[in-house]
């Protein structure tokens, strides 16, 4: 039987559980912002609430990573690779969204010649607890890019909310797993099952609008030329807190940083609204305006990435639309190209 | 502040007529609630989407730079000193700006109006006199707006815009008595440890997105000193030292630059306190530089001129 | 699974100052673990990730050819703070290299056909590497007509000159080299790369062409080709990107669905006309 039941009393017994045995990361209400964090204890996961500031990638795609260190001195070079993550790590109550994010980077940072191996090795040792949507925000589109708030991809465990008890559903083996830590499991009734459906479908017809995703990829095919990129990207100043916030941008600059004893070869998020991001060693820069990096962003999220790998590089989770310090709503981009 | 908008879409249509100016630049309805967003009109026919209201908060003089057409602007107080202030750097040509001046009793802050609502999301807002009429799932609440409204309005000395071509309407009543540096006052009187402290818990959240620095029409050099390499000031990672000296350095950039409008703080994602440093920053050039900001393009920057009697007491 | 991002320790054996202006240099180098050196298996055209610990890392196209019994060259210009470091080091100084990343040139579909090569300024490096790859005994055979057009912009700019001089000097390749502005003992060609490659009227047939220059000078070159009557699919280019990690991953390089550092750096006319023009 893969669905159980669990009540909310018990969650925080069984993240207690969980902490014992992996590193867990769960959002954490800080002092003004809602984050996933690592905690050590279950009393501080915040389980009410609608989506975290800052998307999962946080905790498998560091901000920082450290790829390498090393030491120098007049005869040698001494590098020594980061080692791997020591305990496995779970990721507490991220939303479909998120999680969907998570499979399209594990998609893309496997895909080519050459693997990325800091990340796959945390994937690899990352199990995800998600948490359904029972309520999408008015900013939610995920089931315009192909998820759903009750979706279930790149997900270990997937908890329902039924009010004074969560649904479980199990969805690998490492899910199935993680549920020893679990005490007071029941099997799910017949009347679970249907309170859960029930709940699914309010939230499918919950949402505000779907947007005409339908071919929008093949709509953008031919269009790096037209002139509706002058207009659209007027207001955008160029900042890159959507390129921030979204839990599908992975682009990142590689740093070196001299320390007292060593140094360090760093990854960091980058974004490619900022001009640095292409400019040449020449000084020739292919982008030198903020029309051909939105252009670059949108191209990139909803038809190269696409093409190559069959699934739109947005999740729908909302985030570039409530944190645009301009209000550049990309659910209007695609409404205006698709009434083109 | 409500209202005066078929003023605007006079004023606006009347200056593309007579061929005045080729592009205005205004505000028009946000995808969401509480929202406004830069409106870029070129045709009678898109007047009618210019609105005046407290949701416009976003500071439109960045979009001047690097035009080199006649624009019309609708500018805030603070947002006519800010053209002043790139006038007199020289970034922006003023025989090609009419600026169409808002008088302005203070736009709202999202941050404090989300905070009230403890996490219930805000479907609907609409203005009602003098009072925000907020409508979510459930339930609907009647704020005042005063009490949601930037902090920097609160104190706000340029209500009306103390340079424009046009002006909307009728000028309002300078606000007098409120003290604009209370929060800085209170800070300098914590001890250097609790200031510390503060600041490094501020600090501490700051994902180097850049939307503070992006936002700013002070901010508009081709290359930032976050992107020199030789030298490289600091690292570009959130490690502390580093994120601090980003922050400390572009207030210093800001001295006698900054009017306060307060696009920064609004634009973070983190909602770090940025305005504490701007602030200081702007208190730091009206006391030791007598120096208001932006209200004349006859002014000269007051960290880039010399003058012989400028205050010394932080060098000797 | 290895970290790709691990570069290997290299030995500096070798620096070789190229142009007047002492900006252009090549670096020699030969890799400390043996095991390492035996797996840098490169083609022309193909490009290293060159560290300079401390200070960071940066694509560099590889200017020896897999033929050279010398260890791997990379050919240098100083232009940030990497290549600053690179320029200040010293023989038996010790550097990072990874690689070889990239697709080189399309020697497969050079063989049987005549080469027509054109290079203007530093972009030559790789260039360089194809020809020697072509003119090595073993391979010569292989190919037709080799010409080679070769451009800077003054006589001191030329890089490679004892690779020059000796092409001169040999039959199975037509060197044509050209200068923007001359100097007094300069005897040779004077004029843009688009014009002498205009004047000397390469025959398109059963040729293939390649170009590596500055964005200007593909430009202006490119028509030039078509009315030679080279075909998209039979000219190709090496195109330049800021790159950071080489393998796909950074997303610097990414020009509509490819990444220049692994569907390039080496693409045909033709497939570029499929791609956004960000260029």
């Amino acid at each position: 039987m893969n669905h159980k039941v669990i009540a909310k009393d018990g969650i925080r017994e069984f993240i207690d559980g969980l902490i014992e045995e992996y590193r867990v990361f769960a959002p954490v209400e800080g002092k003004k912002i809602l984050r996933l964090r690592e905690i050590s204890s279950g009393e501080e996961a915040c389980l009410d609430f609608y989506n975290t500031k800052m998307s999962s990638k946080e905790a498998l795609f560091p901000q920082n990573e450290v790829l390498f260190t090393y030491k120098k001195d007049r005869e040698a070079i001494e590098k020594e690779a980061t080692s791997p993550m020591k305990r496995e790590q779970v990721l507490f109550g991220v939303r479909p969204c998120d999680a969907k994010g998570v499979t399209l980077t594990d998609v893309f940072f496997s895909s080519g010649e050459h693997r990325d191996q800091p990340y796959l090795e945390k994937r690899d040792r990352t199990a995800i607890v998600g948490l359904a949507c029972n309520r999408p925000l008015n900013t939610c589109f995920c089931t315009s890019t192909g998820g759903s708030p009750f979706g279930k991809e790149g997900m270990d465990l997937l908890l329902v909310d039924l009010g004074e008890r969560y649904l479980v559903e199990i969805l690998t083996e490492r899910g199935e797993r993680l549920l020893g830590a679990a005490h007071g499991l029941r099997d799910a009734t017949e009347e679970d099952m249907k309170l859960a459906q029930r709940l699914s479908n309010e939230a499918d017809n919950a949402f505000s609008k779907e947007l005409p995703t339908e071919g929008l990829s093949e709509r953008l095919d031919g269009m790096f030329e037209d002139p509706i990129w002058d207009t659209i990207h007027q207001k955008c100043v160029g900042c890159g807190i959507c390129t921030f916030v979204c839990p599908t941008c992975w682009c990142f600059d590689v740093v070196d940083e001299e320390k007292a004893n060593g140094a360090i070869r760093i990854r960091l998020w980058d974004t490619c609204q900022l001009p640095l991001f292409t400019l040449q060693g020449s000084g020739f820069n292919p982008r030198p305006s903020g029309k051909e990096r939105l252009r670059q962003r949108v191209m990139h999220k909803l038809n190269y990435f696409p093409k190559e790998f069959g699934s739109l590089a947005c999740v729908g989770c909302g985030r570039c639309v409530r944190e645009c310090p301009v209000n550049l709503d990309i659910r209007e981009i695609i409404e205006t190209i698709m009434s083109m | 502040m409500v209202g005066g908008e078929d003023k605007i879409r006079e004023i606006a249509g009347r200056l593309l007529r007579e061929g005045e100016v080729d592009l205005i630049i205004g505000y028009e309805k946000g995808t969401l609630p509480l929202r406004s967003t830069p409106s870029f009109i070129r045709d009678q026919n898109d007047l009618y989407k210019l609105i005046w209201d407290p949701t416009c908060d976003i500071n439109l003089s960045k979009y001047l730079h690097g035009r080199d057409e006649k624009i019309g602007i609708l500018a805030k107080g603070c947002d006519a000193r800010s053209i002043v202030v790139c006038g007199s750097e020289g970034q922006i040509d003023m025989g090609k700006v009419v600026i169409i001046g808002l008088p302005c009793s203070g736009v709202i802050d999202r941050k404090k109006i989300e905070a009230e609502m403890e996490g219930r999301e805000v479907l609907e807002a609409t203005f009602a006199d003098q009072s925000l009429v907020i409508r979510g799932e459930g339930f609907e609440e009647v704020l005042p707006i005063k009490g949601f409204m930037d902090d920097s309005c609160l104190s706000c000395r340029h209500r009306n815009p103390p340079v424009y071509d046009v002006l909307v309407g009728e000028p309002l009543p300078e606000i007098t008595g409120a003290n604009e540096y209370a929060e800085v006052d209170e800070l300098e009187s914590k001890s250097a440890e609790e200031r510390w402290g503060y600041f490094v818990e501020e600090m501490g959240s700051c994902i180097r997105c850049y939307s503070c620095r992006n936002v700013c029409p002070m901010c508009y050099c081709k290359e930032c000193f976050v992107d020199e390499t030789m030298p490289a000031w600091f690292g570009k990672t959130n490690e502390l030292t580093d994120t601090i000296i980003y922050h400390l350095v572009r207030a210093i950039h800001l001295t006698g630059r900054c009017v306060d409008c307060g696009a920064c703080s609004r634009a973070c994602p983190m909602d770090i306190n940025l305005k504490a440093l701007t602030k200081k920053a702007e208190k730091i050039a009206r006391e030791r530089f007598n120096f208001e900001v932006g209200l004349t393009t006859e002014e000269a920057p007051v960290l880039g001129v010399f003058k012989e009697d400028d205050s010394e007491e932080f060098i000797i | 699974m290895t970290n790709p991002y691990v570069p290997h320790i290299a030995v500096l054996r070798r620096i070789i100052t190229e142009n007047a202006m002492n900006d252009i240099k090549t670096f020699e180098v030969e890799f400390e673990d043996a095991e390492a050196a035996r797996n840098f298996n490169y083609k022309p055209g193909q490009f290293g990730m060159v560290s300079y610990f401390g200070a960071g890392e940066c694509p560099i196209g590889i200017a020896s050819s897999p033929t050279d019994e010398r260890s791997i060259e990379f050919t240098i210009k100083k232009v940030g703070v990497v290549t600053t470091a690179l320029h200040n080091s010293m023989v038996g100084d010790k550097i990072g290299v990874r690689g070889p990343y990239g697709n080189g040139w399309p020697i497969e579909a050079m063989e049987g056909h005549n080469v027509l090569i054109v290079g203007a300024g530093f972009a030559f490096t790789t260039l360089r590497s194809l020809a020697k790859y072509i003119l090595n005994e073993d391979n010569r055979g292989r190919f037709g007509d080799l010409t080679v057009l070769y451009g800077a912009r003054n006589p001191g700019e030329l890089i490679y000159k004892y690779d020059l001089n000796s092409w001169e000097k040999r039959d199975d390749i037509d060197l044509i080299l050209t200068v923007d502005r001359g100097d007094e003992s300069w005897t040779k060609r004077v004029g843009y790369v688009p014009t002498i490659l205009e004047e000397t009227s390469a025959s398109s047939e059963n040729a293939v062409a390649v170009i590596c220059g500055p964005p200007i000078v593909i430009r202006l070159s490119m028509p030039i080709l078509t009315k030679l009557g080279f075909t998209p699919e039979k000219t190709y280019l090496s195109l330049e990107m800021r790159m950071k990690c080489g393998i796909g991953k950074c997303g610097r390089c990414n020009v509509g669905d490819k990444f220049v550092c692994q569907d390039g750096p080496v693409f045909s006319q033709k497939e570029l006309q499929e791609m956004p023009k960000e260029y």
